[in-house]
């Protein structure tokens, strides 16, 4: 499992464990991601206070569940970015695609806002 | 072994786990070690090994069965190998039966164990090589580049690419150039999110909508390179083949007559301009969202004059990505840190240095680099 998760209430707080988000990965979290959403989750927090480092196999994953969850009426956030992959966001405007919270609980504080 | 290899071991007596752990440790193998079938299901859940090695004789669920459950999953193509004291010739032949490629009684010395780990291993590699040049191969033959085999001739210009794909796979990174007459060329440099041949494969895909929209709205007398991304985007959204592929774009219209480019960009990094009469380097960002993201990607269209001597740089990610001491970093600043002392110099200098050849040996990603220069 690359995903660690927890529910409060009806917010879905999904920790990826791996330090490297990358490739080898990457298919694995999607399938995983996809399973919560078509599982009916409709706030998904998606917590990478463990990860440092992403690569664009890994982010075009998280993009490809984006736009599922959106067809399904769902959210994805994202939160715990470090520094560089706060960067990365937005140097390619993904912070325009996601909402960034710092923590998982300003991400669950944020819900129905 | 050029790179580690990772090795599941699968026995209830710990002892044998050890041993063998250790001593395929030695020859720089990374070991999985398994008590039981079903732990050994759990690791694989967590992490793909390049080949296992199962004991036959355990409680539960034994070697044989263990094997007849990976048959019919998505683990049945790791190579399996049966490790184990059973000697009788029909219980041999029925575990060789079971699609395994070898069996190996556990009296044999450990160092021929590891050989004959070793020697498969390199014959799924050589084997996977060969295949990998022939698909190459016939990728050439069909004339499927993803990146350009000549470099455009402009007046007043200069134009270079640098490009590397990942471990040597033909990737998601592609790059063209459309000469459109002496005065308009496009400079294209997209990166589909994914690595190797599943990103390649859709890289034409993309390059084909592009050179489309290019082609469309010239004819239609419009140059303009936000008006090309918009149409771009809007077939990607729909097109249900492509619309679960993301993928970055920078789109750079140069105008040798007004020594301008016109640049629009789809959740790529930020062109790297350097003014030559100032002596002053920035970025240059534009807004749009990735291809195929969002309805509206948002896009819009910058005009650069070029002076002689400015420089212009596109790149995509694996440029900026690092191996460093505490793990791997995206890092924009390391690429204008390791460019800045080539800006007076011939960009085959840079080409040359030891910043892409340290990409080069890395293979985090993709990389790719285009340059421009004007140069009357």
């Amino acid at each position: 499992m690359i995903l660690q998760t927890n529910k409060h209430q009806d917010v879905l707080v999904v920790t990826i464990q791996v330090k490297e988000a990358n490739l080898t990965v990457s298919e694995k979290f999607k399938i995983e991601l996809f399973a919560h959403i078509d599982g009916g989750g409709k706030y998904i927090i998606v917590n990478f206070e463990e990860v440092t480092y992403v690569d664009s196999s890994f982010l075009g994953k998280l993009v490809s569940a984006l736009k599922h969850a959106i067809t399904n009426k769902a959210e994805i956030v994202v939160a715990g970015l470090n520094k560089d992959i706060l960067g990365l966001f937005q140097l390619i405007r993904l912070d325009k695609a996601f909402k960034i919270f710092d923590s998982t609980d300003s991400a669950i504080a944020n819900k129905g806002k | 072994m050029p790179l580690s290899k990772t090795i599941l071991l699968v026995d209830d007596n710990t002892l044998v786990l050890e041993m063998m752990g250790r001593a395929l440790g030695k020859e720089g193998f990374e070991c999985m070690k398994a008590g039981s079938a079903r732990q050994a299901m759990e690791l694989l859940k967590e992490e793909r090994p390049d080949i296992i090695l199962s004991d036959y004789h355990m409680p539960e669920v034994n070697g044989f069965e263990f094997r007849q459950n990976l048959i019919g999953t998505e683990f049945k193509d790791i190579p399996f190998m049966f490790l184990t004291s059973e000697v009788d010739s029909d219980v041999m032949l029925e575990g060789i039966n079971l699609e395994a490629v070898d069996y190996i009684l556990k009296d044999t010395p450990v160092r021929v164990i590891v050989t004959k780990i070793n020697n498969f291993l390199t014959t799924v590699r050589e084997q996977h090589e060969r295949t990998l040049k022939e698909l190459s191969k016939a990728a050439m033959a069909l004339n499927l580049h993803s990146v350009p085999q000549k470099l455009p001739v402009i007046g007043g210009f200069e134009v270079d690419f640098w490009h590397k794909p990942f471990q040597n796979y033909p990737g998601g990174d592609f790059i063209d150039f459309i000469t459109v007459d002496e005065r308009h060329t496009f400079v294209v440099l997209g990166d589909v999110m994914g690595k190797k041949w599943g990103a390649w494969y859709f890289s034409f895909g993309f390059l084909s909508y592009i050179r489309a929209a290019v082609r469309i709205c010239i004819s239609e007398g419009n140059f303009s390179t936000k008006s090309i991304l918009q149409k771009i985007n809007s077939v990607v959204y729909h097109d249900p083949v492509v619309n679960d592929v993301l993928s970055s774009l920078s789109l750079v219209l140069i105008d040798a007559k007004e020594s301008i480019i016109k640049y629009s960009g789809a959740g790529d990094l930020p062109l790297f301009y350097y003014n030559s009469k100032k002596g002053a380097a920035k970025e240059v960002r534009s807004s749009g969202m990735l291809l195929g993201l969002m309805p509206d990607g948002d896009f819009d269209e910058i005009i650069v004059k070029l002076s002689r001597g400015d420089q212009v740089f596109i790149l995509t990610d694996g440029i900026i990505d690092a191996d460093t001491e505490t793990g791997k970093k995206t890092d924009y600043n390391s690429f204008i840190k390791a460019v800045t002392p080539f800006l007076r110099r011939p960009f085959a200098d840079f080409k040359a240095g030891d910043f892409l050849k340290c990409k080069s040996n890395e293979h985090i990603d993709d990389c790719s680099l285009i340059y421009l220069k004007r140069t009357t």
